[in-house]
């Protein structure tokens, strides 16, 4: 036998053994994973400032000696948790603002009731932003308010501030921000007015179920869920990967049902008519055209994101009314961009940066 | 190490790669076509309906054993929330006609916050 042909057997035999260890780690922590609790999440230490149905407004404990004069208000999905953007210490882009020096507030949702099935646009964007834009003003005692949405967080911030585009909102920053519907090529199939009765289905169910919101994502990748299996066994050797996994996979399945109104509105008003990209988006009446609005804007989208695709959220930047409007574009998915390994390094110190220079 | 061409578990980890990507691909034309478009409005509509009629026939089945059904409870629900919205604008009324008063219950109350006073690392090079 070559030494080279000596070499490889070798190689694939310490290869093979690493294997054999891997499995036997696998087999022991396997057993670990299915009897050991779930991870704490979202356990950065805060007060709930305010509580309203479907709406809680948080403030979470400045850990810095000196802050930055204006807070930060983060905007949630409506579709999940806010625990995202709050997973664990060293994972935790609120814990990450806050030992950078931000006063930090989230509005975030639970599922809505079923007596509130009725609520709407109107509801969100008319009442629930700007109450808790007021509450963090009063807590704060600042008058100016950085707000950042994430994803229909996003949509939701965004005609918060075309319609009250004379204050008091300072900055704002949208993370993977749908604004082209048209471009959401599944979900428009999904949603094809030709073949899907919202009406019917909001009339019968009222809020629509967490399930649906469930489906609907997983079915724009419908291999994902298989093949993260696969890699979980794989890696079961490997606590980190475990962590995470379990971490994300909490978060992805915690999904919220969604009021049956303003799932009926986003439909029709947006996956149909495309009023936001059209400009013409009304709310209880009052025009909400993104081009009204005129504050430093940043807009974080992710290259490989899957349910918002770059092509839904490239307008937005091209048709704000801001000259200080910057759109980054950041390897990485719709959660990845915000959230894990991925987040700390490219997102977070690019909103760090960019928020720091406008916030005194 | 084996190198990549022969490492079997990296040709593994290539096959499931490509597998998912080719799944995924195949899958996203499958349900981007206007057939499947058409199934899952039917099958979403079929599935209301469905609820919708279980929900009528349990309806009529809990007045018969002289029960609450959802819908009063929701009602129930609904006049609870109506009474709670209405505390809470009265709270916010009471807030903002004594901010002072809350204010100081605040400073008495929560941990002393810290002074709103940084500035950016642009700005502070060269502060002692």
């Amino acid at each position: 036998m070559s030494a080279a042909a000596q070499q490889q057997s070798s190689s694939v035999a310490d290869r093979v053994q690493l294997e054999v260890q891997r499995a036997i780690q696998r087999s022991i922590k396997g057993v670990e994973y299915f009897g050991s609790a779930a991870p704490v999440l979202g356990n950065t230490p805060k007060d709930i400032l305010h509580s309203r149905g479907t709406m809680k407004l948080y403030h979470y404990r400045p850990v810095a000696d000196e802050i930055y004069r204006v807070p930060i208000l983060f905007v949630m999905a409506t579709t999940n948790r806010g625990y995202i953007l709050d997973m664990v210490p060293g994972l935790s882009l609120v814990e990450f603002l806050l030992k950078k020096g931000f006063d930090v507030y989230m509005l975030d949702w639970t599922a809505p009731r079923p007596e509130e099935r009725g609520l709407k646009f109107e509801d969100y964007v008319l009442d629930f932003i700007p109450d808790c834009v007021r509450r963090v003003q009063q807590d704060s005692g600042e008058t100016d308010v950085s707000v950042i949405g994430y994803c229909f967080g996003g949509v939701l911030s965004l005609l918060y501030a075309s319609i009250f585009n004379d204050g008091p909102m300072r900055n704002l920053i949208c993370f993977t921000t749908p604004i082209d519907f048209r471009q959401m090529k599944l979900f428009q199939n999904f949603s094809d007015r030709r073949y899907f009765d919202v009406d019917k289905l909001v009339d019968s169910v009222g809020n629509v179920p967490p399930e649906l919101i469930f489906q609907s994502f997983e079915m724009l990748r419908p291999a994902a869920r298989s093949m993260s299996q696969i890699q979980l066994w794989e890696n079961m050797w490997n606590d980190e990967f475990v962590k995470s996994y379990r971490m994300f996979d909490r978060w992805a399945q915690d999904t919220l049902p969604l009021a049956g109104e303003y799932f009926r509105q986003t439909t029709k008003d947006l996956m149909w008519d495309n009023k936001l990209y059209e400009k013409t988006m009304t709310v209880g009446g009052r025009r909400a055209d993104i081009s009204r609005i005129k504050v430093p804007i940043l807009h974080a989208v992710a290259e490989h994101d899957h349910i918002v695709p770059y092509d839904a959220a490239k307008p937005l930047i091209a048709n704000v009314g801001s000259t200080d409007k910057e759109e980054v574009v950041l390897k990485g998915g719709h959660v990845s961009l915000v959230a894990g390994a991925n987040a700390v390094k490219r997102l977070w110190p690019k909103l760090d940066s960019w928020l720091s220079e406008r916030s005194t | 190490m084996a190198d990549k061409g022969t490492d079997p578990m990296q040709m593994w980890h290539s096959f499931l790669g490509d597998m998912e990507k080719q799944m995924n691909s195949m899958s996203t034309q499958a349900l981007g076509s206007e057939e499947f478009s058409r199934l899952m409005g039917q099958m979403t509509g079929a599935s209301a309906g469905a609820k919708k009629a279980f929900g009528d026939f349990m309806e009529k089945y809990l007045a018969a054993m002289n029960l609450p059904s959802r819908n009063e409870l929701i009602d129930l629900g609904e006049r609870l929330h109506s009474i709670e919205g209405r505390l809470n604008d009265i709270m916010s009324l009471l807030q903002r006609v004594h901010a002072d008063v809350v204010a100081s219950d605040a400073a008495a109350t929560g941990a002393p916050r810290p002074p709103r006073t940084k500035r950016p690392p642009s700005q502070s090079k060269g502060k002692t």
